[in-house]
């Protein structure tokens, strides 16, 4: 016999303790392809940062809906939050037609602000979380996680976008985001915004940046999935 | 009579550029009755009106693509008007974005086909017209479900986004068609299908790994008293063994201003999972502790560790301070007190003194880190005792303050007869104890040096706790009233809060109990500013705790028990 049953099984084992719901790890992108380093390809960058966005914006609904459920008893009930988002200021696109009718850097762009714009708020939002005894301990460890995952998925993106200049893709008119860029949570009124703003404002963020990565992709890449 | 009240019922969007709502008449009231379907932008005032009304049939608005804008909220109300007069809906907030679903797969069909491996259905359809996954603007994912003509229930045919469970899948069956002999294969098959269950199961458990191991392994220090030795126990000697337990200078008979508590801070805290999640606490206070204290027994009355030197560095001043603890949930009274010389950082009510370093008296027990065990079972607690040393004595359990250990409770509304707070305080108490008297002995009263312990009397309407020397005459006789509470059993400690547990008699509980439920029912119906912690583990409240002892003449057992994690 070839493969022996135990040895099979353990690879099984193996297999399934792999969370299949869990974070994209990162693997080290090679420069110049050396030998036994797998260069992904933009595809593949592609899918990571889609996987990651994913992630993020199924963490953000879960804290969202935790909240919504322990601390605001009826959903229906008006309430009285909107105060706008910080990131109202990015003008983002609000329809699928929109979306397309952008260029490939200003969509890009767009998403790069906007995960910008969330990396010192998403760390706020886990400080607070952390400090307030309302939230078990999961809570804010997903808070945490959310926010490394913005900052990853952000990373990702400027690969992405490396990789698609360099492929001659992307014109030369994506900079990189200066440190003007990012954000405080502060509302129109100048007030921090609550945590409840914060999880609602970002949930709608991250669905928007999942929605343009996807966008994205299948205009850049179209191969399969599309 | 006028029209009733119209309600919007579902609103959906097939494929996240167009969406559709509609709504059921609330009556006509008998006359000719019209609606209408208003809606406006978040963040606007502008107010539209349903573009389309028939498309999507009857009571139902359609809103076309050019008037439907993603990630953004609508406020949608409709309007029955009759001849007589006018009835408005209750407002729906509905972002697109949210409310999609896609239309059904389409061109359906099921084949059976023959092989010579034996007959199988293939299935096949097509995505859904409206949806458009080329430009990646919907993802679909597919879910195929089976069943026989009689069967009640669907079951899921194979997870097809799910690549993990197919390969699995595949490779299982490929050992089992490829490396086993015929003739023993179905002894094989029926290991490895074992096999297969066992490894389902272990994913799923560690799926869920973090509640299991919550559920199945809760932390319990094991109970130890320092400087008590089993094997001195078993040698028989028992002298040896209680010296041990014996106090070397205790009493304290040195100067008031070296000595005691000056501070006791009392706020309300749920259940100790509250407690114990005071990661503000134990970032300040435990810092020091390492995690491998194993010690968790200590906090008896150990001569050398009672009296601990503590500098304080940068503290705030004593009054202050209501806002460096934050509980904001319901629950009984608490001490918490000063203690362990590896504090560090200010600390509200820590001892003042000249120098900057007091001594301070630490009647808790420490314990290990709590940080990493939040969500524990409260139930699994259990108390330890502990006694308060009095400085000085006194006849009336109503004189001043600075004399007496008084607390005072700030923010507790006001409850009649029985202290009980509703269950959904949000406000932060802060008890200070006053001692400014301490040190200057109180006109009339000598000050001896020594010194009894105190019980608590009990809560009066003013949300104080009286304290009383036990040696009181005028003390009630020992039965635990149910009239009263009796705070003198400390529940646990922890990051120097000390929980006192109120504690009823058997006959009490049901008395008390019901108190619980009441407030935990005005939890979820109130809306709190500050809000409640979902009690999920609300019987963990439920008293008496096992393990509880009262000695005879109200001394303190010098047992220690531990709370458990």
């Amino acid at each position: 016999m070839g493969l022996s049953v135990p040895a099979v099984a353990v690879l099984l084992v193996v297999l399934l303790c792999l969370d299949p719901h869990g974070r994209v790890g990162s693997a080290p992108i090679c420069a110049h392809g050396s030998s036994g380093c797998h260069v992904p390809s933009l595809a593949d960058l592609f899918d990571r940062v889609i996987q990651h966005s994913a992630r993020m914006h199924s963490l953000s609904n879960d804290l969202h809906s935790e909240f919504e459920q322990y601390f605001l008893p009826s959903k229906n009930h008006i309430r009285k939050i909107y105060r706008k988002c910080h990131t109202s200021n990015i003008l983002t696109p609000n329809g699928k037609e929109n979306a397309q009718k952008l260029a490939r850097e200003e969509l890009t762009e767009v998403i790069l602000k906007l995960l910008m714009a969330w990396r010192d708020p998403l760390f706020q939002l886990h400080q607070s979380m952390a400090h307030q005894q309302d939230f078990n301990s999961f809570s804010s460890n997903k808070a945490l996680e959310m926010g490394d995952m913005a900052h990853e998925l952000r990373k990702g993106v400027e690969k992405v976008a490396e990789k698609m200049r360099v492929l001659g893709m992307l014109g030369n008119s994506v900079t990189g985001l200066s440190a003007a860029e990012a954000m405080l949570p502060l509302s129109d009124s100048g007030e921090a915004m609550s945590d409840y703003e914060l999880l609602y404002c970002f949930r709608r963020d991250s669905n928007k940046v999942q929605n343009y990565l996807k966008i994205l992709k299948c205009r850049i890449v179209p191969e399969h999935d599309c | 009579i006028p029209p009733g009240k119209p309600r919007l019922t579902s609103c959906r969007s097939p494929e996240k550029e167009t969406f559709t709502c509609w709504w059921e008449p609330g009556g006509d009231g008998g006359l000719p009755t019209t609606y209408a379907l208003y809606y406006h932008l978040e963040n606007s005032e502008t107010v539209y009106e349903c573009p389309d009304y028939r498309t999507a049939g009857e009571n139902s608005c359609f809103f076309n693509k050019n008037d439907t804008s993603l990630w953004v909220n609508y406020n949608i109300t409709v309007v029955a008007t009759n001849a007589l007069g006018k009835n408005i809906s209750d407002p729906v907030e509905v972002d697109v974005v949210y409310i999609v679903q896609p239309n059904t797969p389409e061109n359906v069909t099921a084949v059976v086909v023959h092989d010579e491996q034996g007959p199988f259905v293939r299935v096949s359809w097509e995505k859904p017209r409206t949806a458009d996954t080329r430009s990646g603007w919907i993802t679909l994912l597919y879910q195929l479900r089976v069943k026989q003509e009689k069967d009640k229930e669907w079951e899921v045919v194979g997870h097809l986004y799910n690549i993990l469970h197919m390969l699995v899948f595949l490779v299982l069956w490929t050992t089992v068609v490829f490396y086993i002999p015929r003739e023993r294969s179905l002894w094989i098959m029926i290991t490895i299908f074992s096999v297969f269950i066992v490894l389902i199961l272990t994913w799923t458990l560690n799926v869920k790994r973090n509640s299991v191991k919550l559920c199945l392994l809760p932390p319990v220090p094991g109970p130890k008293i320092k400087g008590f030795e089993k094997q001195l126990l078993k040698s028989g000697k028992s002298e040896e063994v209680f010296n041990t337990l014996v106090i070397q200078g205790f009493p304290p008979t040195t100067d008031y201003d070296e000595l005691l508590v000056e501070y006791l801070e009392v706020y309300d805290n749920e259940e100790q999972e509250l407690v114990l999640d005071g990661k503000d606490l134990s970032e300040d206070c435990m810092k020091s502790k390492s995690p491998s204290d194993s010690d968790s027994g200590r906090g008896s009355c150990d001569s050398r560790t009672l009296l601990l030197e503590k500098c304080m560095e940068g503290r705030e001043g004593s009054g202050s301070g209501s806002d460096q603890h934050q509980y904001s949930q319901h629950g009984e009274t608490s001490w918490a007190s000063t203690e362990s010389s590896e504090s560090q950082g200010p600390e509200p009510g820590s001892p003042e003194s000249a120098d900057g370093c007091g001594k301070t008296w630490p009647v808790v027990f420490s314990s290990p880190q709590p940080q990493t065990h939040h969500h524990y079972q409260v139930g699994a607690a259990k108390p330890a005792y502990h006694s308060v040393p009095e400085i000085l004595n006194h006849s009336s359990p109503h004189t001043t303050p600075s004399n007496y250990h008084q607390l005072h409770h700030q923010d507790i509304p006001q409850q009649e007869g029985r202290f009980s707070k509703p269950a959904c305080r949000h406000s932060q108490s802060y008890n200070q104890f006053n001692l400014d008297g301490v040190g200057t002995p109180a006109p009339g009263v000598p000050p001896s040096p020594s010194l009894e312990y105190v019980e608590v009397q009990r809560v009066n309407p003013e949300n104080m706790l009286l304290l009383r020397p036990l040696s009181d005459p005028n003390r009630e006789p020992e039965g635990l009233d149910c009239a009263g509470e009796d705070y003198s059993k400390v529940k646990e400690v922890t990051n120097n809060i000390l929980l006192l547990q109120r504690d009823t008699s058997h006959q009490c509980v049901d008395y008390y109990s019901q108190d619980l439920d009441n407030q935990a029912d005005q939890c979820t119906t109130q809306q709190p500013p500050h809000p409640c912690k979902p009690a999920v583990h609300q019987s963990n409240s439920r008293m008496p705790h096992e393990g509880m002892r009262v000695m005879g003449n109200g001394y303190v057992d010098s047992t220690v028990l531990m709370p458990s994690y």
